[in-house]
């Protein structure tokens, strides 16, 4: 009933998701730890976890500490670096056709376009998604990703070594993300994804610390959702390039509200760690939804809502 | 490999000072899991809780006509929001459930162990909800179990929960309370200490789960006598299975600044003590 559904959705830089459901970086290791629970082939693309040119280890723990309707974590980036992923991890995601999108992380500028570099030439990367969560040392220790300025460069500089799909990712932790929405699409971005986390922090009265080692971290899951609806509309209204949104997606009404805001595509993230084979469940339940209520192409629903939008 | 499902609640028994034993209807696990691995469990409403919980399975159980295992027994104590959820959970209602999960515990290698009175010998130390971890290993040790010594310890009598259960499947228990109601008054580690040095010589294992501070302090006594110790984590994890990094532990011996961690829901929950910094 919900198979003629056409899920296809058109990303951005010539690429086309299967369907509109990704996984977000950080929440689905390399994309082979689910295989248990779900078959990869089902998704839209799997987003890895934050590639940097070295391994690194993480942050010490308490990294991660649950909250209301959410979660608040400082892993520190604790990944493979990019040497490892590409010999390791590559090869066997390619091998099994899904598309992967691979996050980006570097400490400076040149951290960051050493790895875009790398991926360059490798096949088997459906879109490169740039973290520019470091600090930006040029403008004084300010997330890079903070400044438009810094982001229409960095993504000029990043567009200039790569012709694979090029999509920004974008923090909320700024006054106008429409701002840096079109700093990113002014470099050259094919897609912008958003948001990235809430920088939060839990102190534990007892002790009088904050719970984690870093002290703040990063908030997801529920909570943040009705955050990032209004900022991917934010941006929906402000940009051309299609929008990949994400913030605490965890069904497929949710996947809907974020089509509704503008969204072409989303990201689950939080949800994967409470039910390892929630992507999958949420892709059939979409054509279901779609199906259920007249929909023969979900990209009807992109940009949809009604109503006052301010 | 872990089994992602839905499971129907048997019975909650409430057994006093907060502590639960909760049974659940999971027969693929219930065959598979072995002693010190571990659950995830959730409500199936996400919105509700959106975190799993982390659980030791205490013990296994076969379903209405015996034979093999059907149900799996959670002991945990009630301490938070999620606890305090599933402490209200009644026979029929379902849960999610993810496992069996990590790496238990491991005996001593077969070719090691010479025969009759050189046996390698057991010592279980558990510090309150601790115990959850050890009902399994018993069952799993079949006679052997009779030849265990389980040190146990914790505030008062209320925290020694299923003593009777372990009184009837250990070899020994020997008990310690902090407010002398039960046993000897003071940490379960003193009894411990005093009986590896009363026979030096004699091979042992030390299992233990309980309070970090507890793990430290075997793993202290343990490795300053060179008795082999494993030590059964617990760590905060939002996914049980490698993924959110959320759990880690310090490794004592990093092979490099990039290896300075280990995930407890993978590479333990149980560890020789060695491994990590505790």
């Amino acid at each position: 009933m919900s198979a003629g559904v056409k899920l296809e959705v058109a990303v951005g830089g010539g690429l086309t998701l299967r369907n509109p459901v990704l996984t977000a970086s950080g929440t689905f290791g390399y994309g082979l730890e689910f295989e248990p629970y779900l078959d990869l082939n089902r998704l839209g693309g799997v987003v890895v976890k934050g590639i940097s040119p070295r391994p690194r280890a993480g942050n010490p723990p308490p990294r991660l500490v649950e909250t209301p309707s959410g979660m608040l974590n400082a892993i520190g980036l604790q990944n493979v670096g990019v040497d490892r992923f590409l010999e390791e991890k590559l090869p066997a995601l390619r091998e099994r056709g899904v598309a992967t999108v691979v996050n980006v992380y570097g400490q400076c500028e040149e951290d960051l376009l050493h790895v875009v570099e790398k991926l360059a030439p490798e096949s088997g990367v459906a879109a490169v998604e740039l973290n520019l969560s470091c600090p930006n040392v040029k403008e004084g220790g300010l997330e890079l990703g903070r400044s438009p300025r810094a982001i229409e460069s960095i993504t000029r500089d990043a567009r200039a070594i790569t012709r694979q799909p090029l999509w920004v990712k974008l923090t909320p932790n700024v006054s106008s993300i429409a701002e840096t929405a079109l700093a990113a699409e002014a470099g050259g971005a094919d897609a912008v994804s958003l948001i990235n986390t809430l920088v939060g922090m839990v102190i534990d009265v007892e002790r009088r610390r904050p719970v984690l080692h870093r002290g703040s971290g990063g908030l997801s899951g529920p909570a943040i959702r009705p955050v990032a609806i209004a900022m991917v509309h934010q941006v929906y209204r402000a940009v051309k390039i299609p929008i990949v949104g994400m913030g605490g997606i965890v069904n497929a009404r949710d996947v809907v509200e974020f089509l509704l805001a503008g969204a072409r595509a989303v990201q689950v993230g939080t949800a994967n760690f409470n039910d390892p084979g929630v992507a999958m469940r949420i892709v059939g339940d979409l054509a279901a939804w779609c199906a259920a209520h007249g929909i023969a192409d979900v990209n009807e629903l992109v940009g949809a809502v009604k109503g006052n939008q301010a | 490999m872990p089994y992602n499902l839905t499971a129907a609640v048997e019975r909650q028994e409430d057994l006093g000072a907060g502590y639960h034993l909760l049974t659940l209807a999971a027969p693929e696990i219930a065959r598979e899991i072995r002693a010190g691995q571990f659950v995830m469990i959730g409500l199936t409403d996400i919105d509700q809780m959106l975190i799993r919980r982390p659980f030791s399975v205490a013990l296994v159980s076969p379903g209405p006509d015996g034979g093999e295992p059907a149900s799996i027994g959670l002991l945990y104590k009630v301490i938070g929001r999620g606890t305090t959820l599933f402490s209200r959970l009644q026979p029929g209602d379902r849960l999610a459930l993810l496992g069996p999960l990590g790496r238990g515990f491991w005996l001593p290698d077969p070719a090691l162990e010479a025969g009759g009175g050189d046996e390698t010998e057991l010592l279980l130390v558990a510090g309150g909800i601790g115990n959850a971890i050890f009902p399994l290993l018993l069952q799993e040790l079949g006679p052997r179990a009779a030849r265990t010594t389980l040190f146990f310890g914790g505030r008062g009598r209320a925290d020694l929960t299923l003593l009777d259960w372990f009184e009837a499947h250990a070899g020994r228990v020997v008990t310690a309370t902090e407010d002398g109601s039960h046993g000897q008054r003071g940490f379960v580690t003193a009894p411990l200490a005093a009986h590896l040095d009363a026979d030096p010589g004699r091979r042992r294992l030390v299992m233990a789960c309980g309070p970090h501070a507890m793990l430290r302090a075997v793993a202290e006594l343990c490795l300053a006598r060179g008795v082999p110790c494993q030590v059964a984590m617990e760590e905060t994890m939002a996914c049980g299975f490698g993924v959110c990094l959320g759990c880690v532990v310090e490794k004592r011996e990093p092979e490099s600044d990039f290896d300075r961690f280990v995930r407890v829901c993978t590479e333990g929950p149980v560890f020789d003590a060695r491994e990590i910094v505790l």
